[in-house]
């Protein structure tokens, strides 16, 4: 909302710099955007009188003249402006003076003529034309006869254009502050200066209630929709231009000004807040005017030529055949006001704010007044506000007044009562006021408070209870006085729990061992897990959510994986060249799981760690110990790795499931080719997926020591001829069930292949220790075991022993 | 005798002085001191001496033997030292060539930054607290004190799932979870990624982080609200940061603040990252709104709390001096690697 020091001023006396201003009143709640000062730009530009015209000796089109700038300077100045005589007075840029859009006038000869400045139209001054209406665009700018005492006089003040406009953001819950009037009373109580109340007349203003004037009657036929309609008329209508001074307050805040009774309209909205419309009587057919639902089919032309459609839910001002209006958004083209319209309706209504808001939305329309109206505007108000619109017909000389008014009023404005209690907002706001300072600074707002009840005025409909009371209390403290205390309650804990936990000592696992951690979006598109090789029948491609209003076709869906996330960012970096790329992702995966979504429940969401990697010097082992690692960093140490050939994203011959139980905690290996193909990856990829939530559930975190062995360790070496299919787990799992307890370590430390070995064949070798915590083990005991190991790795691996 | 252990004195440190190196002084060792040694022949010869002469001799023999042992040693010692002299000159590396090392990894820039402020609040005695993202809308905003037809659901554009399920637009929603499943007092920090539809560039990306913080017990205050955030300012971002309260509107907030900082680039002179303004604005908060206290079952009457949130790139990004948003979700490893 932008507002002029001049306007403002007609509320409270400023005797603050506007930067001052500005600052005052953001710490009063009305945030300052921007502060302009128009006319700055115009320097040395004086008011002339035209002395003399003579034609130019070498020119057709141009003509010299004297002009007299004041102070006894003549000055001779060359132009080829044709709309100029004699004793005409004009704005006169001087040599050495500045002009809107950068432009410097210098002394110069045209063709040979000295000329020592220029003469000025309304555009080079950087005016609009259309606020100007007597002058025209291709020529001089005419100033009144009456300045011919000013000649010499700077032409910012004289046309009143060194103007200082605020742009305030005003917060939704203050319609009131989208008004002159609203902005004034809150500059006056930010300036402890009196409110002047100019408009004062308006609430004393009697009107007479008819059931129709000039024949215009109102019905609301959607009381749910519109609170309170009410119209006047004025008649014997001059359609022409408003005066210089309202056309400069409607250009102040950024309105152009159009005719009188357009103006009218706008500058009521602008002063007092209410958006008005004004119709000519003879557009509304039977002069009945219905506020109703549309109907099905529907259709307007609004005032900027567009047809709208409308809806069954959208409100509008119809006459007894068509809408001649969308309701608190824009009116028709066929009720607009014309050149020779005669009798005049003014309508001042208020809306249900959350309809306008979506009408508005649905037909593209946000305009001045349905930003208002959604804000939720007082019914008491309108009735100023046709009032002073009326008044200011007859003030403009616009028009007559019809005595009385239509004003349909359903359900009367209720009036807030909020208990004072004084304890309660102290509490709230860590301050001790007291009581008849509350009252002051609420009663300077015109929050009435009587017998300890405060009763906020009509337009402060957002005053609800002892919140906002305290709020207003607050607002002219200081919000800057504000003490800042520390919280004097009971002592918490505080801390992360076992799962943040974790995933803390993971992330600083994996920063250790060289990844870089990246931060991805949370939506991807069907397309990206088709190139992970994911197909419309996987079920990762069935339990997808999808986002209905997606930003664009690459995200129209939650990530059930992280892969195709993993996989782009690995591209990327394979894009920009670089060499040994280690990533992580700590994100969320999200999963309909049996359609929870089609059930009103929330989908499945949980925490993932996704690691990508390419580099030459890594492999599936590599890998492998990373996630090894990050087991034991996390704490679970129960678990088994198991070769997955069915998962489409990896290599069927290089990945592995990291299994507790049968449940399933992480898997990793090797990208499938076609996923490197897909995303242009020469490299090898190395991909793991491990579940957070799920280590949490098995991580024992508690530690304990167990006394470090005095006894002696027993090592034995042992080498088999297996088949080239076994896995070597296998062997281990036989080893660890015969040694029982007795063995410590069981280690792989040779495994070769060779002709003499046959076939699919291969050699194994492991180096076992055995020790006890409490005694030392005899040779004879491992002895047994030994054999117990050999025998059953000959029975059920058909290994062959080498001696 | 004296003569003959004079001689064979005299002998040894003539071989002693001769060593060329451990070995010869070994050997001579061997030779005079060793268990067949000339020495201890002499000592071993001491049977045929008369009574008077055995100590004198004795006293003599061990005389002879310390200051050879103490000679060999000596001639040991050089060598050895000689040795590791020879060894240094030979052992000479170039210390500037490249180490051997696993190169660590980084954190991401956000994370970094919501980790900062994870450790101040846990330090003044809050919980993490987490909430879905694919969230119920009635959470996100009806509980929140912001109905269908709140003119506060228009500055945000939400993703929607279906009519009741959205993409969260703020982490306030994890506010209302968590009062509806706790009793006060509760203090919570909530980290984590929000949904807006806004078009990627410079400033702007539909998915972005929050950092949420809630207070509810009795008689909380707006001063404890604003002396907890200047507490947090002046951690996070330099002991020296000043914090300034303004009015402003929030729908689940009243009375509502936005906070400012002291710029902590220029320390509030102004500069291009304070638009000259010598604050830089760092989040919205207030006193939790009576409606949504109610909302959440929890009596406005006998408690009161505070709310703040704030938006964690525009903070990486000042902190960092990054000047793109976009950065932060290439992943570029150049670019992670800084961090």
């Amino acid at each position: 909302m932008k507002a002029s020091i001049e306007w403002l001023s007609e509320y409270a006396d400023i005797n603050v710099e506007p930067k001052q201003l500005g600052d005052i009143l953001t710490m009063t709640g009305s945030k300052v955007e921007t502060i302009e000062e128009q006319g700055k730009d115009i320097q040395n530009v004086v008011v002339g009188k035209i002395l003399e015209i003579k034609p130019h000796a070498d020119s057709d089109h141009l003509v010299v003249t004297k002009v007299d700038v004041g102070g006894g300077e003549i000055l001779q100045i060359v132009t080829g402006a044709n709309n100029i005589k004699e004793g005409d007075i004009v704005p006169i840029a001087k040599d050495g003076s500045k002009l809107p859009g950068g432009v410097e006038i210098k002394k110069g000869i045209l063709r040979g003529v000295e000329s020592c400045g220029m003469m000025c139209s309304v555009g080079e001054l950087g005016l609009d034309i259309n606020s100007y209406p007597d002058q025209i665009e291709m020529g001089i700018m005419i100033l009144s006869k009456d300045l011919e005492n000013k000649l010499g006089a700077d032409i910012t003040e004289v046309l009143g254009l060194k103007e200082t406009v605020i742009d305030f953001e005003i917060t939704p819950n203050r319609p009131d502050c989208l008004s002159i009037e609203g902005l004034g009373r809150e500059t006056a109580v930010s300036l402890n200066e009196p409110f002047k109340n100019p408009r004062k007349n308006l609430d004393e203003m009697k009107v007479q209630d008819k059931d129709s004037v000039e024949g215009i009657k109102v019905d609301i036929t959607a009381p749910d929709l519109c609170y309170r309609y009410i119209a006047r008329v004025v008649k014997n209508v001059k359609i022409g231009p408003s005066p210089e001074w309202m056309v400069k307050r409607l250009n102040s805040c950024g309105v152009r000004a159009i005719n009188n009774i357009v103006d009218i309209t706008n500058y009521v909205m602008l002063e007092l807040g209410q958006p008005m419309h004004a119709f000519d009587i003879n557009s509304i057919e039977g002069k009945h005017i219905t506020v109703r639902r549309a109907t099905k089919g529907e259709k307007i032309i609004t005032l900027d030529d567009q047809e709208r459609n409308l809806t069954e839910d959208m409100l509008v001002i119809a006459d007894e055949k068509k809408p001649v209006a969308i309701a608190g958004v824009m009116g028709g083209q066929n009720s607009e006001i014309e050149n020779d319209t005669k009798t005049v309706v003014f309508e001042s209504a208020v809306f249900y704010g959350g309809n306008i808001r979506k009408t508005a939305k649905a037909v593209g329309l946000r305009t001045e007044a349905s930003s208002r109206y959604e804000k939720g505007l007082s019914p008491e108000n309108a009735l100023r506000s046709i009032n002073r619109a009326v008044e200011l017909v007859e003030l403009l000389g616009a028009g007559e007044a019809v005595d009385g008014k239509v004003d349909v009023y359903p359900a009367k404005q209720k009036e807030n009562r909020i208990p004072l209690n004084v304890e309660r907002i102290n509490i709230l706001l860590g301050t001790n006021l007291s009581k008849e300072e509350m009252i002051k600074t609420l009663e300077k707002l015109d929050i009435k408070v009587e017998n300890d009840v405060v009763i906020p005025p009509y337009f402060r409909q957002d005053v609800e209870g002892i919140a906002d009371v305290a709020e207003e209390v607050l607002r002219f403290y200081g919000y800057d006085k504000l003490g800042t205390t520390l919280i004097n309650a009971e002592t918490t804990l505080g801390g992360k729990n076992k799962e943040q936990k974790i995933a803390d000592s993971i992330s600083e696992l994996l920063v250790n061992s060289g990844l870089s951690e990246i931060c991805t979006y949370g939506f991807i598109s069907e397309k990206d897990l088709e190139k992970c090789n994911i197909s419309k029948d996987n079920e990762y491609m069935k339990e997808t959510v999808k986002i209905q209003n997606p930003l664009s076709e690459d995200y129209t869906i939650m990530k059930p994986t992280s892969v195709p996330t993993m996989m782009q960012m690995l591209a990327n970096n394979n894009n920009y060249k670089n060499k040994e790329v280690r990533l992580f992702d700590l994100s969320r995966v999200y999963k309909n799981k049996q359609n929870a979504i089609e059930n009103g429940n929330l989908p499945e969401e949980s925490n993932v760690l996704t690691i990508g990697i390419y580099n030459e010097s890594e492999d599936f082992y590599t890998l492998k110990g990373l996630v090894e690692n990050i087991l034991e960093v996390a704490g679970v140490s129960k678990y088994e790795i198991k070769k997955e050939e069915n998962n489409k994203m990896y290599h069927p011959g290089r990945c592995a499931n990291l299994k507790v139980g049968n449940d399933i905690i992480a898997t990793f290996g090797e990208a499938n080719p076609l996923l490197t193909k897909n995303y242009d990856i020469t490299q090898r990829v190395l991909l793991a997926e491990i579940s957070i939530d799920k280590i949490s559930v098995y991580a024992r975190r508690n530690k304990k020591y167990s006394p470090i062995t005095k006894y002696p360790v027993l090592e034995r070496d042992i080498a088999m001829v297996i088949d080239e299919n076994i896995e070597v787990g296998e062997i281990e799992k036989i080893i660890q069930k015969k040694a029982k307890k007795l063995l410590e370590e069981a280690k792989l430390f040779d495994v070769y292949r060779s002709e003499k070995l046959g076939e699919n064949k291969k050699s194994v070798a492991y180096s076992l220790k055995f020790r006890l915590p409490d005694r030392t083990l005899t040779d004879e005991e491992v002895n047994g075991v030994m054999k117990e190991i050999v025998s059953e790795l000959e029975k059920s691996l058909g290994a062959e022993l080498r001696k | 005798m004296k003569e003959q252990i004079e001689k064979i004195k005299a002998n040894a440190l003539e071989e002693i002085a001769k060593a060329s190196d451990a070995k010869s002084l070994y050997d001579v060792r061997v030779k005079y001191l060793g268990k067949k040694g000339e020495l201890t022949a002499v000592l071993r010869g001491m049977g045929a001496l008369s009574p008077e002469e055995r100590p004198v001799i004795g006293s003599l023999v061990n005389e002879v033997r310390d200051e050879l042992e103490a000679k060999i040693k000596e001639g040991e010692d050089s060598f050895a030292n000689l040795e590791i002299e020879k060894k240094l000159k030979e052992e000479n590396i170039d210390v500037t060539m490249p180490s051997k090392k696993t190169s660590l990894g980084s954190v991401h820039p956000i994370t970094q930054v919501i980790n900062d402020v994870k450790e101040i609040f846990i330090g003044m005695g809050y919980e993490i607290a987490d909430g879905p993202e694919v969230e119920l809308a009635t959470y996100n905003f009806d509980k929140l004190n912001t109905p269908p037809d709140h003119p506060a659901r228009d500055i945000q554009d939400t993703f929607y799932i279906t009519d009741e399920i959205i993409l969260r637009s703020q982490t306030s929603s994890v506010q209302a979870r968590v009062m509806e499943g706790t009793k006060p007092p509760i203090k919570i920090i909530c980290p984590g990624a929000v949904y807006r539809s806004d078009s990627v560039d410079a400033t702007h990306s539909p998915v972005f982080h929050q950092i949420e913080g809630l207070v509810i017990d009795k008689n909380i205050s707006m001063a404890d609200l604003k002396g907890t955030l200047a507490m947090f300012a002046k951690k996070c971002l330099g002991e020296k940061t000043e914090i300034r309260f303004r009015p402003h509107h929030f729908p689940f907030t009243e009375p509502s603040a936005e906070a400012d900082v002291s710029c902590f680039v220029c320390g509030g002179k102004g500069c291009r990252v304070c638009k000259g303004e010598g604050w830089i604005e760092l989040l919205g908060c207030g006193m939790v709104h009576p409606n949504v206290l109610r909302n959440c079952g929890i009596d406005p009457d006998e408690y009161t709390g505070f709310a703040f949130g704030f938006g964690v790139e525009r903070i990486a990004m000042a902190k960092f001096g990054i000047d793109d948003m976009r950065l932060l979700y290439e992943n570029d490893v150049r670019f992670l690697k800084q961090f």
